[in-house]
C-alpha cells in the first residue's frame, strides 16, 4: 500500500519539480548570458499553451510513440519512488527512449529522421555508462534494490567519486544539453528545426515535454543515490551537480556524434574501470 | 507411455522425413508436415508435464539400440566424407577421417560394451528444449509450406525440390530431440553429428554457387566442433570410465586433466552455436531459404551448442574454464552486437543478433551461480520464440517488397500493415521490458555484477543491440499520413505461424514467474522469491505482472489517442518552408526549381563498427580468448 502511494506521489510531483528545474534552468542560463530571462514558471505556461494548439500531424503513430514515450518515463520515476530496482527502473525508461526515437522516425522529414538516428547514438553512448553507474552501486552496496541501497550507511560519493562524474556525463547526454546536444537543442534557431522534435508539434510536443521532466527528475534521483545519507547533501549534490550541468551546456559548444561516442565511452569506461578496481583493492 | 512418446518425437520426425521425401504429392506432404508438427508439439508438452526420467530402450527384433546408433553413426560420417570428396575440400576429409578413425578405436578397443548406460536422461532443461523444439520448430515448418512453394514460385523451378527440403527440415526436429534427450554420450555424438549434416544439406539447398560454398563452410566448421567432440569424449572416458553424460557430470566440479575433455566438449558447442570465431559459417546460413534460417537460429542447432555448454556447467563449476567460457561469451555478446550496428541487411543483423545473444547464454553458463544459470534457461526459452518470429518476418517481407535490405523497409506499414505490426512487436519483445528476453538480460546482468569485465561487455553489448532493433522498429512506420492503409493479404498458414509466434511470446513473458516455479526451479533450486508475478532476491527486483499490465494499459491507452487522431489536421513533413505543394508528394523544391524526392536512410556507423573493420580484429581476440580458456584449464 505504501508502495503505491509513493507511487502516485511521484507520479504526481515529478512533473511539477522537473518544469520548477526547467524554469531555474532558462533563468540562470539567461543570467549567465547577460538577460533577465523568462519567469521562473514560464516553462508551465508554454506546456499549457502547446496543449491548447491545434492538432497537427504527420503520421498518427506519432500519436501513439508520444503518449507511450511519456507513460514509460512517468513509470520509471514511479519505480523510483517504489524503491525498486535500478536496472528494472533503467529498462523501463529505456522504453521511453525507444519510443520517442520510433515516434522521430515516423515522419519521413530528413531532420525528424538524423534527429531520431542522433538521437539513438546518444541512447547508445550513455546507456552502458549508467548500467556501470548501477554495477558499481552493487559492488558497494550489494544490492541494485534501492530500498537495500537506502539502508546503506555511507554516503556512495565517498566510495565512488569518479563513478558520479561519469553519470554526470550520461546526465548531460540525457538532459541534452551541450556539448551533447545534437539530437534537440533549445537553442533559438534550431526551435524551428529541432532534430528528433521536429515534426511533433501542440499538444504532442507538449506530451514530450512533460517527459522530458519526468526524465530530468529520473536522473537527478539517481545522483541524489549518492549522498543518501542527509537531506542536506541530497539539496547540495544535486543543487551543484545541475548547475555544473547549466554551465557546462552555455560554455561548450556542440560536437559531432563521433566526437561523443569515442570521447565519453573511453573516459567513462576508464574511470569506471579506476573506480571499481580501487573498489577491489580497498 | 514413456517409450511412445520418446518415440514420438524422435522417430515420428524420421517417419515422417521419409514420406516427405517418398511421396511427391504437395497435398499429402503439407499433411504429414501438419501431422507431425502437431504431434510431436502436443507430445512435448506431455513430457514437460511428466517431468524428468531416465529411460533405456530395450532391443529392436533383437538388435541393441546401441549398435544401430553405431552402425548409423558410421554411415552418416562415410556420406560427410563422400561429400567432401565430392566437394573437393580437404579440410572436411581430414576432420571427417580425424572422426572416424578414433571412434572405431575408441568403439574397437576403449568401450565397455556390456556396462549399462542409461541412453535417455531428461531433467528440466532436456524437456524445455524438446518443447522449444517440438513447438518453435514446427511453427517454423508450417510456415515453410506456403513459402517453400512461392520460393519455387520464384525460382522457376521445373523439378520440385520440396521433398528433399521438407525431408531434411523434418528430420533436424528429430535429430534435435534425440540430441536433447541423450544421456549415452554416444547417441549425443551421433544426433549432433545428424545435426551438422542437416544443416548442411539444408544450406546448400538452392544449389547455387554461393550456397554450395557456404553449405560447404558450414560442414567443415561444424566438423571441427566434431573432431573436438570426438576427442573430448574419448578423453573424458578414459577419465571416468562411463558413457553416461550424467555420470561425466557429477564426477565433476573437477580440475587438473578432466578439465580439458569438458573443454573440447564446450569447444564443439561453440562451433555449433557459432560464437566467434567461428561465427561465418551461421552468417553464411542465410543464403538458405528462410525457414532454414528461421530453424537454425531458434529452435535447432546453435541451441544445440549452448545447450551442451549448459548441460555440463556443473562439471566445471568454479574452474578457470568456467571464467573461460564467461569472458568468450560476453566478449562475443558485445562484439556481435557491435557488428549488427553496421549491416543494412535484415537476415544479417539478425544473425549478428542470434550470435551475440547466444552468446550472453553462454557467458551465463560461464558464470555458474544459480541466478546466471536461471537467466540462460529462461533467455533461450525467449530468444527462440523472438526469433523465430522475426526471420519468419523477414521472410514474408522479402517475399512482398523483393528486399532483405532495412533501407527499403521505410514505411513498410503503409505496404504491409500486418508484417510491419508483427515484426515491431517481435523486435519490442527483444529489447523492453517486461518481456522475458529483458527479463533474462536482467537477471544475466544481476548475476554478473560482481565480475569486472564481463559486467562491462554486457554493459555495451545491451546499449548497442538497442540501437539497431530501436531503428529497425522505427523506420518501418516511416510514412506520411494516409486516410486509409489497405489491408495485407497473406496466406492462411502464414499469418497463423506468424500470429501464434507473436501472440506466443508476449503470453508466455507474462507467464514467466509460472515458467520459473513450474520449470527452473525444481531443477537448479530457489533463487528467486515470487510473489504476486514480480521476481525478487536479496540483489533485485523484477516487477513482471505490474509492468506488463501497465504497460498493457499503456499500449490500449495510447492506441485509443491513436484512433481519434484519424480525423485530426495532416501536415506535410518539415522541409524549410520549400515543400512542393500537391497533395500525396513528398518533395522538395531543390535547385534549378527541380522536385527533389524525399529520401531519408539510417546510420550505421561504419567507421566504428564495420564488418570489414572489426571481423579480423574480433576473431584473433576470441581466438585469444579460447586459448586461454582451454590452455587455463590444463
Amino acid at each position: 500500500m505504501e508502495t503505491i502511494i509513493l507511487m502516485i506521489f511521484g507520479v504526481v510531483v515529478a512533473p511539477i519539480l522537473g518544469g520548477l528545474i526547467s524554469g531555474v534552468d532558462r533563468k540562470v542560463t539567461a543570467r549567465l548570458q547577460s538577460r533577465f530571462g523568462p519567469p521562473i514558471l514560464q516553462p508551465f505556461y508554454d506546456v499549457a499553451k502547446l496543449f491548447g494548439k491545434v492538432k497537427v500531424i504527420n503520421n498518427f503513430w506519432q500519436v501513439f510513440c508520444a503518449w507511450v514515450y511519456l507513460i514509460a518515463a512517468a513509470l520509471s520515476v514511479a519505480l523510483l519512488f517504489a524503491q525498486s530496482d535500478l536496472l528494472l527502473i533503467f529498462f523501463v525508461q529505456a522504453i521511453g527512449a525507444v519510443f520517442l526515437v520510433m515516434g522521430g522516425l515516423a515522419s519521413s522529414s530528413p531532420y525528424s529522421q538524423v534527429g531520431a538516428q542522433r538521437e539513438l547514438i546518444q541512447v547508445l553512448t550513455y546507456e552502458p555508462l549508467i548500467i556501470l553507474v548501477f554495477a558499481s552501486i552493487f559492488m558497494v552496496t550489494g544490492s541494485f534494490r534501492i530500498d537495500e541501497i537506502l539502508a546503506y550507511d555511507q554516503p556512495l560519493l565517498v566510495k565512488l567519486p569518479l563513478m558520479f562524474i561519469v553519470l554526470g556525463y550520461a546526465l548531460t547526454i540525457k538532459l541534452r544539453k551541450s556539448p551533447f546536444d545534437f539530437s534537440t537543442s533549445h537553442h533559438a534557431h534550431q526551435e524551428l528545426v529541432k532534430g528528433v522534435l521536429t515534426e511533433f508539434s501542440g499538444p504532442y510536443l507538449g506530451i514530450i515535454e512533460l517527459a522530458h521532466w519526468y526524465e530530468t527528475v529520473f536522473i537527478l534521483g539517481i545522483c541524489a543515490l549518492f549522498w543518501h545519507t542527509s537531506l542536506v547533501g541530497v539539496v547540495l549534490l544535486l543543487a551543484s551537480t545541475y548547475f555544473a550541468e547549466i554551465l557546462i551546456d552555455n560554455t561548450m559548444s556542440r560536437m559531432t556524434w563521433r566526437w561523443m561516442l569515442k570521447y565519453v565511452w573511453s573516459v567513462g569506461l576508464v574511470m569506471s574501470f579506476v573506480n571499481l578496481i580501487w573498489l577491489h583493492v580497498g | 507411455m514413456l517409450p511412445m512418446m520418446l518415440a514420438l518425437v524422435i522417430l515420428l520426425p524420421l517417419m515422417a522425413a521419409i514420406g516427405c521425401y517418398f511421396l511427391r504429392v504437395s497435398t499429402i506432404r503439407s499433411m504429414i508436415v501438419l501431422v507431425t508438427g502437431v504431434c510431436i508439439a502436443v507430445t512435448s508438452l506431455v513430457l514437460l508435464g511428466q517431468g524428468s526420467f531416465t529411460y533405456s530402450p530395450s532391443t529392436l527384433l533383437g538388435i541393441s539400440w546401441d549398435s544401430l546408433v553405431t552402425l548409423a553413426d558410421f554411415s552418416l560420417l562415410f556420406v560427410i566424407l563422400y561429400y567432401a570428396f565430392k566437394l573437393k575440400n580437404q579440410l572436411i576429409k581430414v576432420f571427417a577421417v580425424l572422426q572416424i578413425i578414433p571412434l572405431a578405436v575408441f568403439e574397437l578397443f576403449f568401450v565397455d560394451h556390456a556396462a549399462e548406460v542409461p541412453a535417455f536422461y531428461a531433467d528440466s532443461l532436456a524437456l524445455i528444449m524438446v518443447a522449444v523444439i517440438s513447438i518453435i520448430g514446427s511453427l517454423i515448418c508450417f510456415f515453410a509450406i506456403p513459402y517453400m512453394k512461392e520460393h519455387e514460385e520464384h525460382l522457376h523451378l521445373v523439378n520440385s525440390r520440396q521433398p528433399r527440403f521438407f525431408f531434411y527440415l523434418v528430420l533436424f526436429l528429430g535429430a534435435m530431440n534425440g540430441l536433447v534427450l541423450s544421456n549415452n554420450i554416444l547417441w549425443l555424438y551421433f544426433f549432433f553429428e545428424v545435426t551438422t549434416f542437416c544443416s548442411f544439406m539444408l544450406i546448400a539447398h538452392d544449389d547455387t554457387e554461393i550456397a554450395v560454398k557456404n553449405a560447404t563452410r558450414a560442414l567443415w566448421m561444424n566438423s571441427l566442433g566434431g573432431v573436438a567432440f570426438v576427442f573430448g569424449m574419448i578423453w573424458a572416458y578414459t577419465e571416468v570410465g562411463s558413457l553416461s553424460l550424467q555420470t561425466i557430470i557429477e564426477a565433476g566440479p573437477m580440475g587438473g586433466a578432466m578439465l580439458v575433455p569438458i573443454g573440447l566438449l564446450c569447444l564443439a558447442g561453440f562451433t555449433k552455436a557459432a560464437q566467434l570465431p567461428f561465427q561465418s559459417w551461421l552468417l553464411g546460413a542465410m543464403v538458405a531459404p528462410t525457414p532454414v534460417s528461421a530453424l537454425l537460429h531458434s529452435s535447432t542447432m546453435v541451441k544445440a551448442g549452448v545447450y551442451i555448454v549448459l548441460r555440463l556447467a556443473p562439471a566445471y563449476a568454479g574452474t578457470f574454464l568456467s571464467e573461460g567460457i564467461a569472458l568468450c561469451g560476453a566478449f562475443t555478446f558485445l562484439a556481435c552486437a557491435a557488428i549488427a550496428i553496421s549491416q543494412s541487411n535484415g537476415k544479417k543483423v539478425l544473425a549478428y543478433s542470434t550470435i551475440s545473444n547466444l552468446g550472453l547464454i553462454i557467458c551465463c553458463a560461464g558464470l555458474n551461480t544459480p541466478w546466471a544459470i536461471t537467466a540462460a534457461i529462461i533467455l533461450i526459452i525467449f530468444h527462440a520464440g523472438s526469433k523465430a518470429l522475426l526471420f519468419l518476418c523477414v521472410g514474408t517481407i522479402e517475399h512482398g517488397i523483393g528486399s532483405r535490405d532495412i533501407d527499403d523497409m521505410h514505411g513498410l506499414y503503409l505496404k504491409m500493415p500486418r508484417t510491419a505490426i508483427i515484426t515491431i512487436i517481435g523486435v519490442l519483445t527483444m529489447i523492453l521490458p517486461p518481456f522475458g528476453v529483458l527479463l533474462g538480460k536482467w537477471m544475466a546482468i544481476e548475476a554478473a555484477s560482481g565480475d569486472i569485465f564481463v559486467i562491462v561487455m554486457l554493459a555495451l553489448g545491451s546499449a548497442l543491440s538497442l540501437v539497431f532493433w530501436a531503428r529497425w522498429a522505427g523506420i518501418l512506420l516511416t510514412a506520411p499520413l494516409r486516410d486509409k492503409v489497405p489491408a495485407e493479404i497473406q496466406s492462411p498458414l502464414t499469418k497463423f505461424t506468424l500470429t501464434a509466434l507473436a501472440a506466443g511470446t508476449v503470453i508466455l513473458s507474462l507467464f514467466s514467474p509460472v515458467i520459473y516455479t513450474g520449470l527452473i526451479e525444481p531443477m537448479i533450486g530457489k533463487t528467486y522469491e515470487i510473489t504476486a508475478g514480480v521476481f525478487s532476491s536479496p540483489v533485485g527486483v523484477f516487477a513482471v505482472y505490474p509492468i506488463f499490465f501497465i504497460l498493457a494499459a499503456a499500449f490500449v491507452y495510447a492506441w485509443i489517442e491513436t484512433k481519434k487522431s484519424g480525423n485530426i489536421q495532416n501536415a506535410q513533413s518539415y522541409m524549410c518552408g520549400a515543400n512542393v505543394k500537391e497533395p500525396g508528394v513528398q518533395a522538395f523544391i531543390g535547385p534549378m526549381n527541380q522536385p527533389v524526392t524525399l529520401k531519408a536512410s539510417n546510420y550505421y556507423l561504419k567507421s566504428f563498427f564495420g564488418e570489414e573493420k572489426l571481423t579480423l580484429w574480433i576473431n584473433f581476440v576470441a581466438l585469444a580468448l579460447i586459448v586461454l580458456m582451454l590452455g587455463g584449464a590444463l
